[in-house]
């Protein structure tokens, strides 16, 4: 093809070795119509060439397009994530990585600071990192098995990953002024070596989500915040009080019992505390310790109506009358909830919003992702929301049903994904 | 790394030994396809595998060492073929 004939003629066998994938012809004898000994069938010949071409389209797909990039990490995240350990492709495969310890300040004290990051050299494509603020919810979680794997195995992928705790959270309690450390926190994982100052997200855990959210809708950070996910988190603080109140949640049009753990009592006591007289406070705070005992009725009688309110819902003995207790809180205790509700700043937030929720969790009922959903899908803005089974509260469950893993890797492949397109 | 070198030089190995069931190589080798084409599979998945990884981090050199081993094996014996008869005409 393309060359004189004269010297096509010359030599047949060169004609055939110019066409390369039949030359193994050209050795052939003129007769030998029937398949040589050793020869593969036409069909082995073509499943061959396919299975390199599909080898060919797999391998471009996931090193060269963003979307690729995002779905091999979550390939190696998400085993680690179900499995909350440190599966053998991601230490073969990942990056090696190294843990350090900050303290940074802010309006409402110092901020701690686990940064989690890759220790090689930032490869010049794309030429930063992904830098995700993460929020292990109330309590010190620093410790957590479970956080600390997802923290190595996100910088195992790529991701510089801040997790952050303050003094009010360590203390089993929620502060709206705590929003400003994951501001604090935002502002210096962007300047962090290496990580882009476009590519930071906010991921919150239970209460952590109502901090992320506070902090997206900031003015300072919000045009910069790439995403925020949510998992395990409150929308309103008065629905969620009310559920606490009714120990029931309404799915898909049925009233189901729901009984809340222990510890979100705890953290409710220590909030609704905060606006409530001292003497108040601290009677609700002691009735919801770990063995606390309930209040007795001449100690709710030396309380104020709305703290005997608060009381009544979080100990879930009066489920007739939510809405009158909820209806007797002080305006300052409204206030506190409304401020502490991620409800009154979806508006402000210009980040996509990802809400992740386990189905059976017993310290944020599902409604809430679902009222979430639905109120973000009321203002169009952009978000996702996913389900799972495998998971309590934020924790993977030990030893989760084989079928229900399967029926949760799709939603959570999907989310990660997103989750993860910033590195790329 | 060396893991991972161990991992690309197999799959070298394999896209060469697919490129030979798919008879991609020029009828003049021959016998020697056997050799040259996992031969090509190799040093184009290491090349690439760590070109990648100087690239885009080791995360994604492997998938780098596929695409590039598969275009290598696909591509450069038809090009040698090609070569080769010009080489011989020339002569």
């Amino acid at each position: 093809m393309g060359q004189p004939s004269h010297q096509i003629n010359k030599n047949a066998a060169n004609k055939a070795a110019a066409h390369g994938a039949s030359g193994a012809a050209a050795n052939s004898a003129p007769s030998s119509t029937k398949p040589r000994r050793g020869r593969l069938p036409r069909a082995g010949i073509g499943a061959a060439r396919i299975a390199l071409s599909l080898l060919f389209i797999i391998g471009f797909f996931l090193s060269v397009f963003p979307g690729g990039q995002a779905a091999v990490r979550t390939v190696l995240l998400a085993p680690a994530v179900i499995a909350a350990s440190e599966p053998a492709p991601l230490a073969l495969l990942g990056e090696p990585i190294r843990h350090v310890r900050k303290a940074i300040s802010s309006r409402g004290g110092p901020v701690y600071l686990d940064i989690y990051e890759p220790t090689s050299p930032i490869p010049p494509i794309p030429g930063a990192r992904e830098g995700l603020v993460l929020i292990p919810g109330v309590g010190d979680n620093r410790q957590v098995p479970q956080l600390i794997n997802l923290s190595q195995s996100l910088a195992r992928i790529g991701i510089v990953v801040e997790e952050l705790t303050t003094t009010t959270l360590i203390e089993n309690n929620i502060a709206a002024v705590d929003s400003d450390a994951v501001v604090q926190a935002f502002n210096y994982l962007s300047r962090w070596p290496g990580v882009g100052a476009n590519r930071v997200g906010i991921a919150g855990f239970s209460g952590g989500g109502t901090l992320a959210c506070l902090a997206a809708a900031d003015p300072r950070i919000r045009d910069r915040v790439k995403f925020v996910a949510m998992f395990g988190s409150y929308f309103n603080a008065e629905t969620i009080l009310q559920v606490y109140g009714r120990r029931a949640i309404t799915v898909n049009g049925k009233t189901v019992p729901w009984q809340p753990a222990q510890y979100p009592l705890e953290v409710l006591a220590n909030v609704v505390a905060s606006a409530l007289p001292q003497l108040d406070g601290q009677l609700i705070i002691s009735a919801f310790l770990p063995g606390g005992q309930p209040l007795t009725p001449a100690q709710l009688e030396s309380m104020s109506p709305a703290a005997v309110a608060a009381y009544h819902l979080l100990a879930g003995d009066e489920p007739k009358q939510v809405s009158q207790n909820i209806a007797a809180f002080s305006p300052q205790l409204h206030a506190l909830l409304n401020t502490l509700s991620p409800s009154s700043v979806i508006g402000k937030i210009r980040a996509p919003i990802y809400i992740l929720q386990s189905r059976d969790d017993t310290s944020v009922p599902i409604t809430e992702a679902e009222e979430f959903a639905a109120a973000l899908a009321r203002i169009h803005h952009p978000y996702d929301f996913v389900e799972f089974g495998i998971f309590q509260h934020v924790q993977v469950e030990a030893n989760p049903p084989l079928a229900q893993v399967l029926d949760d890797v799709p939603p959570l492949f999907r989310v990660l994904s997103e989750i993860l397109q910033p590195a790329s | 790394m060396l893991a991972l070198s161990l991992a690309w030089l197999l799959l070298g190995i394999i896209v060469g030994l697919l490129g030979i069931a798919a008879k991609l190589w020029p009828a003049p080798w021959g016998k020697r396809a056997w050799l040259i084409l996992p031969a090509i599979g190799v040093v184009a998945a290491l090349a690439s595998g760590w070109l990648g990884t100087l690239l885009l981090g080791k995360l994604l050199a492997s998938a780098v060492a596929l695409w590039v081993c598969v275009l290598c094996v696909a591509l450069l014996p038809p090009l040698a073929g090609r070569l080769q008869k010009r080489y011989q005409i020339e002569r």
